[in-house]
């Protein structure tokens, strides 16, 4: 008897800003819409405990995409994107994502994103406030410096294994072994985008002005960082989360950078109470 | 702390030479550092994933593709079992703490895998300082 995954995955095409994406994305689960953004180079295989946790799909419909350019989201299709170099604006991740939603129907979704998926949830927040439920940014901050380097896609180097173990210390030593390196694997998988998604992450993202025009009670924003995160680190979270009106902020012990990749067990602990906080916020 | 630095040499270069995360891709794993403790200055060169020498007193004519450096204080926490935030890694440590990476970069990306791994084995072999 073969052991099916109860996750299905499919391709939606959409127009974002001229540019003709085909989309795939993983869904399982029922309710609320849960929108999940994989972290910077890598794609929507680092939601595989949320998608497979019956205890949260009974409840939300988990829907884990794969960036453009990312798992097997092609990059657009209608331009000649090899003879430009990949640098992803905030206007255009934010109309992506937006897009996204519209085009697969979903009404009030969270969105929660980790690294520059965190970053990006601050801000549709920002931008977007009436069109999400609330936002979940993980391992994210007002702004984030330092990583958009030329080593993630050296000509000299092994770029797989640069961005891999590049960013392996980003993990908690506690993480098991088959995460961490399953999340190593992953990173093997993406470093052609890796830089470019840096731009948006340590350059186009900077919200140190615009953190008091969120409005974390129309649309709660709940932040997360886990204590072994050096790029956000917890301190630099907390502060963001405390300059948004209403914002709340979670410290999360012994994990790292990738959360819900490299340690999802503990992750869901304090996802839960995430949720929990979104629904207490937003019931009428 | 351990007082013979000789015996930490011999027991980190067993550990490397004995890991299998390494041995699975050892080939071309060829290059030469230096880990400068402050009290301790150790050149290592590497042949195909193998310990090729250990150096216990690089002087200051040894060479090395890269080299990195940290107060003493430092590298102990590199050794704990479980480090601390920010004293698990070389990349952690360099943005928020007070370890140099020197020398050429570009050798040190291109073991970076292995050489992670290698790294990480302080945890097991502690520090000589």
């Amino acid at each position: 008897m073969a052991k099916h995954s109860p996750v299905t995955g499919r391709y939606v095409t959409i127009d974002v800003d001229g540019m003709e994406y085909k989309v795939f994305y993983l869904q399982n689960g029922t309710g609320t819409p849960l929108v999940c953004q994989h972290t910077a180079g890598c794609h929507n295989h680092q939601w595989r405990g949320l998608l497979e946790d019956d205890e949260i799909t009974r409840h939300y419909n988990v829907i884990a995409y794969d960036l453009p350019r990312h798992g097997k989201s092609d990059p657009p299709h209608n331009v000649e994107w090899w003879k430009q170099e990949y640098r992803l604006t905030a206007d255009h991740y934010v109309n992506f994502i937006v897009t996204l939603c519209d085009a697969l129907g979903l009404r009030d979704p969270i969105f929660m994103g980790s690294s520059f998926g965190g970053n990006v949830a601050l801000q549709l927040a920002l931008r977007r406030p009436n069109r999400f439920k609330a936002v979940i940014p993980v391992e994210a901050a007002a702004n984030s410096p330092g990583f958009f380097l030329d080593w993630w896609r050296h000509p000299h180097a092994n770029a797989a294994q640069v961005c891999a173990s590049g960013v392996w210390d980003l993990m908690a030593p506690q993480s098991p072994d088959m995460d961490r390196w399953l999340t190593w694997f992953y990173y093997t998988q993406g470093s052609e985008a890796f830089k470019g998604d840096l731009y948006f992450y340590s350059v186009d993202h900077d919200l140190r002005d615009e953190l008091k025009n969120i409005d974390g009670r129309r649309c709660p924003v709940v932040m997360m960082t886990g204590t072994y995160d050096y790029l956000t680190t917890p301190e630099e979270s907390e502060a963001t989360a405390r300059q948004i009106p209403g914002g709340v902020y979670i410290e999360m012990e012994d994990i790292g950078h990738f959360p819900m990749s490299e340690n999802y067990p503990v992750f869901r602990i304090y996802l839960k109470e995430a949720l929990r906080i979104i629904r207490e916020r937003t019931t009428k | 702390m351990i007082p013979d630095i000789k015996a930490w040499a011999r027991k980190y270069e067993s550990l490397t030479n004995n890991d299998e995360t390494i041995a699975a891709m050892a080939r071309y794993y060829t290059c030469s550092f230096i880990f400068d403790m402050e009290h301790a200055r150790i050149l290592i060169e590497m042949h195909d994933g193998k310990v090729k020498r250990i150096e216990t007193n690089a002087g200051p004519m040894d060479a090395s593709d890269f080299l990195l450096r940290a107060s003493a204080a430092t590298w102990r926490e590199f050794s704990r079992p479980i480090p601390l935030p920010m004293y698990h890694g070389i990349w952690s440590a360099s943005f928020r703490r007070d370890l140099k990476i020197e020398g050429n970069h570009l050798v040190l990306m291109q073991n970076l895998r292995n050489f992670t791994i290698q790294f990480e084995l302080l945890r097991k072999s502690g520090v000589p300082v």
